[in-house]
């Protein structure tokens, strides 16, 4: 069983970062098909670079990575971007010149010769986000930080990516807008898809993860399951900051 | 330090010391030696000298504000064609004496630029370089369109007198006289580059909010730079006159791009880069014997190849083949070596922390914020009706989730921002009208959340920038810096002082290496160095521990202690809440824009509101 | 008063449609090409070049237009890419694009002699009567081409979904990548246009101009001072720039003098980077990117 189990991604051993000094050292980590697994850790330890690393955003100095069963290491990150991965950035980066319904078109890019498809992926995002339907026609700016983000996670669904890459989806969100979020996620894992969640608030990750693993300082120091963190308020807030 | 690396590094600086006493002398001698043997040549060849010593002093000007801050100038060519006319007319018309002429020169063109400056900084980046490059149009029109210029023919240029017969022997005083206006100019800029304005002009270029958290004012600085490099550019104008005809073709708007391909192409930045590239592109035409149209040709296509293949330039491309035996590598480090190199807390000599000397009334609060409100632009509200009131000689942490509003309201603190609503004082005086840039003044220092340093410049130099404020005349002694002994004097005192702000935060080891070449705990520790050595009495640290080792999350710990005992007052944003509650005296919660709670650490830690916050109950 | 309009209308398409292409070319790649103006001449030469050794006048301004995007594409390839690889704030672009256009300009003149050589006639040189005034089938023509050219960009940006890659492109080049759009491609294919608009503007102004080497330089001084006038922002913009730069350069003709078009877009480039230092049209929101390091205010908060 284990051999056969087709990850949705494969990490190993990989180092990145920028100057002279690597920001990841010698991660190795993986996301079994139809799995979420959070990504913790304190401000600076690299969680992000590791998202933007997959993507293929920042250089990669050794190791490899994996997209269900498909080696991405050292793609240029738009081919990643067509059908591999998907990446909600943190802070959204929506593309603010354009509407609702543009931002989301252009996540399905790869997928433009295949209208049905993309009716269908659009709808199916619509399904979830009946907000986003409403809006279609507005330009994205108008829209309220946590529609914003819905419109973010469309895109990134848009795209129908074997692996999701979510990167504090609830920044800054009031929270009953943070609670949407968390829905959509448990949703989009019911649907089979597989992610890869980095986030600050535990009980989203709680609610929606199978598997935690801690991030400190470039490195993996640490892999549990959801419960390592439970309800008990202090123990959570230093067990993963730090 | 090891004691052998302690006797290297001392003989290096021994050795720089007494080579820098000899630069002086030995630059005269080669002075007189070389234009010499250049005034005494054929007229041929002295013209040849002539205009690439004239364009050698362009590019140098050029490379002052291009390389050294940043601001690709394309008015070049018409602050040049200002000095050159106004020579001309004024001594033609008006009969002014040309040597009148040459202060008349500097001063005004550098004026203009000035003037210039002030209006194009209203824009950054490349609407700099626009407007500049409009500029130069716009001389190019006024030259070939008035009636008083001699329109497209141009005007002959005053004749530069003999040597009196008496003095005979030299050959041509022109030359005499270009050559001191180059040396000139290559000295000024030379020594700005040794001085201590240079790290601050690298920092308004690459990391202008450090610069200006420093106290430097940064348009001012710019402006003042520019206006320095218009003189300059000025007086190559003066000396050009005396070549022969001065018209409108020779200031062009071709004329500025080609003085920025002399820059790049020699290296920017560089000492001897604006000569080398401003020599080959005035010899280049004439040396090379081929069709005119086919030398044109292969004149554009190395400006394409050596971009493309060598965008340092051909210093840089030098300084990497001399490098490369010498076996100064730069492969990515490995993560044990990493790991063996971060910060030794053993060597933390925290006790040695400047401490400042502001008398502060001890009953007034360090910082008080009342009824802050800011959005961003007209965005939604990010700060709404915050008060803060950090206690002399307190740690007052500052907590919450992201995006709760923590790095805005530490920016508008610290002048980055102003509040819509609502008052800042520091000691009692109201600070929330000043910019980021008259904090320091007010004692306040920070940290930013990201480093934003020099990266090209040594940690030593980045901490150096943190006494910008203290080093007096630094602006006006930075043109003559090496021969000043009091400047040079000044320079080992920052040096010092920077060198000790550094091991006082155990980074002994990393001062002489560059920043692009430390790992990112180092990174973190400069900055909290170079708010230290300006010995402010507020300190405001945004997220210190990001991607820091226990090692060096102890050390920081070590340090705030002992800037506490000094009676300093912190404010700190951080997530590891752990270190917080033990470092805090007193503890604000901020969620969403509004304040949760604030009050005695101890108080906020059992709070369940700040367990609210995070666990979003 | 009514010719000079017209007249000023129609010089001023050429404008528009240099301008248009600098405006295109920058809102992909943040690059202004220095080199647009010698596209154009590369139109007006490689069609002057064909139609005398007899191809039929469009069939040589057909390839002439070819010539010029092929090159656009090319140089964005060769010269203004591998750049932005190396350091994409540096304004080493400014450099390496003038150095085509000197390439270019040069090599035309080896190839095909420094001198005007004779440029085919397009239409017959009938008039069309407009009120009081008269425009040739050519000037007419012109006019119409540069309106088509800025509504077609127009449709193209707000109707498909390559014309909103563009602008994707234009706000967030690295999220665009995250999406899965080639930005290589894509800025090689807005060159490829910009090339292509000045060469319709060459083959457009050929017949009055004669074919030069160095019409390069002329029509992109005039193109730039254009998009000033318009603003770099808004590839329409710079249209209307080049409209208002006709007209300003027939105005001052018939008004001042015969040799004001020489000085007077001038003063009224001063004038706008005075009050609008952004140009006419602009909103000034893209352009905030183009700043190197990255304030406190831009990170946000967290």
């Amino acid at each position: 069983m284990l051999t056969t189990t087709r990850h949705a991604l494969d990490i190993r051993a990989l180092s990145a970062g920028y100057g002279r000094y690597d920001v990841l050292r010698e991660i190795s980590l993986y996301v079994a098909d139809g799995e979420a697994v959070a990504l913790l850790g304190p401000n600076g330890a690299g969680k992000t670079t590791l998202l933007r690393a997959i993507m293929g955003m920042v250089p990669q100095r050794r190791g490899g990575i994996t997209v269900s069963g498909t080696e991405v290491t050292h793609l240029p990150t738009h081919r990643v971007a067509r059908g591999h991965a998907a990446l909600v950035p943190e802070g959204r980066r929506l593309f603010a010149n354009l509407t609702v319904e543009d931002n989301l078109m252009l996540g399905a890019l790869h997928l433009r010769r295949d209208r049905a498809r993309v009716s269908r992926l659009l709808n199916s995002v619509f399904e979830l986000f009946p907000v986003v339907e409403q809006y279609r026609a507005r330009p994205v700016t108008a829209l309220s930080g946590g529609e914003q983000q819905m419109v973010a996670i469309g895109r990134m669904m848009m795209g129908e990516p074997d692996l999701m890459l979510l990167d504090e989806p609830s920044l800054g969100l009031a929270p009953l807008a943070i609670q949407k979020v968390a829905d959509a996620l448990a949703e989009l894992r019911g649907r089979g898809g597989s992610l890869l969640l980095v986030e600050q608030r535990v009980d989203l990750a709680q609610q929606v993860c199978d598997r935690v693993y801690i991030l400190t300082d470039g490195a993996i120091t640490d892999e549990c399951g959801p419960n390592l963190v439970g309800s008990d308020g202090q123990d959570v807030i230093d067990a993963y900051l730090g | 330090m090891t004691p052998t690396a302690l006797g290297r590094a001392t003989a290096a600086v021994a050795s720089r010391r007494t080579a820098g006493r000899l630069v002086v002398p030995v630059v005269l001698v080669a002075y007189v030696l070389v234009t010499h043997v250049v005034a005494l040549t054929s007229s041929y060849t002295q013209s040849l000298v002539l205009v690439a010593a004239v364009f050698g002093i362009l590019a140098v000007s050029l490379d002052l504000v291009a390389g050294m801050a940043g601001l690709y100038s394309l008015g070049h060519a018409g602050l040049f064609a200002l000095g050159a006319y106004a020579t001309t007319l004024l001594n033609a018309d008006l009969d002014w004496n040309i040597f009148v002429l040459l202060p008349v020169c500097l001063v005004g063109v550098g004026l203009v630029g000035i003037v210039l400056g002030l209006l194009s900084f209203r824009v950054s980046g490349l609407y700099f370089a626009i407007t500049t490059f409009v500029f130069t149009l716009v001389i190019g029109v006024l030259a070939s369109d008035l009636t008083i210029t001699g329109g497209l023919q141009g005007l002959p240029g005053p004749i530069f007198p003999d040597f009196p017969y008496a003095i005979g022997g030299f050959g041509t005083a022109l030359v005499w006289c270009v050559a001191a206006c180059l040396l000139v100019t290559v000295g000024a800029v030379w020594s700005i580059r040794r001085s201590a304005l240079y790290p601050v002009l690298l920092a308004i270029r690459d990391a202008e909010p450090f610069a200006a958290a420093n106290g430097v004012r940064t348009r001012l600085v710019k402006v003042l730079v520019f206006g320095v490099s218009a003189a300059m550019a000025g007086m190559a104008g003066w000396a050009f006159s005396f070549l022969g005809f001065v018209s409108p073709g020779q200031f062009s708007w071709t004329v500025s791009v080609n003085i920025l391909v002399m820059v790049i192409l020699g290296g920017m930045n560089t000492t001897w880069g604006p000569l080398i590239g401003a020599a080959f592109i005035s010899v280049f035409p004439v040396y090379v014997h081929i069709d005119p149209l086919w030398q044109e040709l292969v004149f554009g296509a190395i400006f394409v190849l050596v971009i493309v293949f060598a965008p340092s330039g051909v210093l840089g491309v030098l300084t990497k083949l001399v490098r490369r035996p010498g076996g100064t590598t730069r492969t990515p480090v490995s993560a044990a070596e990493a790991d063996a190199l971060a910060v030794d807390p053993a060597a933390l000599r925290s006790t040695d922390l400047p401490v400042h000397t502001m008398s502060v009334d001890p009953d007034l609060p360090a910082v008080e914020c009342s009824g802050i409100r800011f959005r961003y632009g007209s965005g939604s509200l990010v700060l709404d009706n915050v008060n803060l009131t950090v206690r002399p000689g307190t740690i007052h942490g500052l907590i919450g989730p992201n995006g709760s509003g923590k790095s805005t309201l530490v920016n508008l603190i610290a002048g980055h921002l102003r509040p819509d609503e609502g008052s800042i004082r520091l000691h009692g005086r109201p600070v929330h009208g000043l910019d980021a840039a008259a904090r320091p003044g007010h004692g306040l220092s920070r940290t930013f959340q990201t480093a934003v340093l020099v990266r090209e410049l040594r940690a030593r130099d980045n901490v150096a920038i943190g006494l910008y404020r203290t080093t007096p005349r630094i602006g006006r002694r930075a043109l003559v810096w090496p021969v000043l002994p009091g400047a040079r004097r000044d320079s080992r005192a920052t040096a010092t002082k920077a060198g000790a702000a550094l091991d006082a935060v155990g980074m002994s080891r990393w001062r002489e290496s560059r920043v692009a070449d430390v790992p990112h705990g180092v990174e973190q520790l400069t900055q909290l160095a170079a708010a230290c050595v300006g010995e402010p009495s507020v300190l405001v640290l945004d997220e210190p521990l990001a991607g820091l080792s226990t090692g060096e999350v102890t050390a920081v710990a070590g340090i705030l202690t002992e800037l506490k005992r000094a009676g300093v007052s912190v404010i700190i944003i951080e997530h590891q809440t752990k270190f917080i509650f033990e470092m805090c005296d007193e503890v604000t919660v901020l969620a969403a824009g509004s304040l949760v709670t604030t009050g005695p650490a101890a108080a906020v830690r059992v709070d369940s509101r700040v367990r609210e916050v995070y666990l979003g109950q | 008063m009514l010719q000079v309009l017209l007249s000023g209308l129609a010089i001023g398409g050429v404008y528009g449609l240099v301008a248009l292409g600098f405006a295109i070319a920058f809102y992909v790649t943040r690059v202004i090409n220095f080199a647009q103006g010698q596209l154009l001449m590369v139109a007006v030469m490689v069609t002057a070049a064909l139609s005398t050794t007899g191809l039929p006048t469009w069939l040589a301004a057909l390839a002439g237009l070819v010539g010029s995007a092929a090159l656009g594409v090319l140089m964005y390839f060769v010269a203004v890419g591998p750049v932005l690889a190396y350091d994409r704030f540096s304004f080493a672009w400014l450099v390496s694009t003038l150095g085509v256009a000197i390439v270019l300009e040069t090599g035309a003149a080896i190839i095909w002699g420094p001198t005007s050589r004779a440029f085919p006639a397009m239409l017959n040189n009938n008039t069309v009567h407009v009120g009081t005034g008269s425009l040739t089938l050519q000037q007419l023509l012109t006019v119409v081409v540069a309106l088509l050219a800025v509504a077609g960009f127009e449709l193209v940006r707000r109707f498909t979904l390559f014309g909103k890659l563009g602008m994707a492109i234009s706000a967030d080049p690295e999220m665009a990548r995250a999406v899965g759009s080639n930005t290589r491609l894509a800025a090689g294919v807005a060159f490829g246009v910009a090339g292509l608009l000045a060469g319709v503007a060459g083959v457009l102004i050929g017949p009055i101009t004669f074919a030069n080497p160095y019409l390069g330089d002329t029509y992109g001084i005039a193109g730039f001072v254009a998009l000033m006038i318009g603003g770099i922002e808004r590839p329409a913009g710079a249209m209307a720039g080049g409209f208002i730069l006709g007209l300003l350069d027939e105005g001052a003709n018939h008004f001042i003098n015969s040799h004001a078009s020489d000085w007077f877009p001038f003063v009224v480039v001063v004038a706008v980077l005075l009050l609008a230092p952004r140009g006419l049209f602009s909103s000034g929101e893209v352009l905030r990117r183009l700043r190197r390091t990255t304030t406190p205010m831009a990170e946000g908060t967290s």
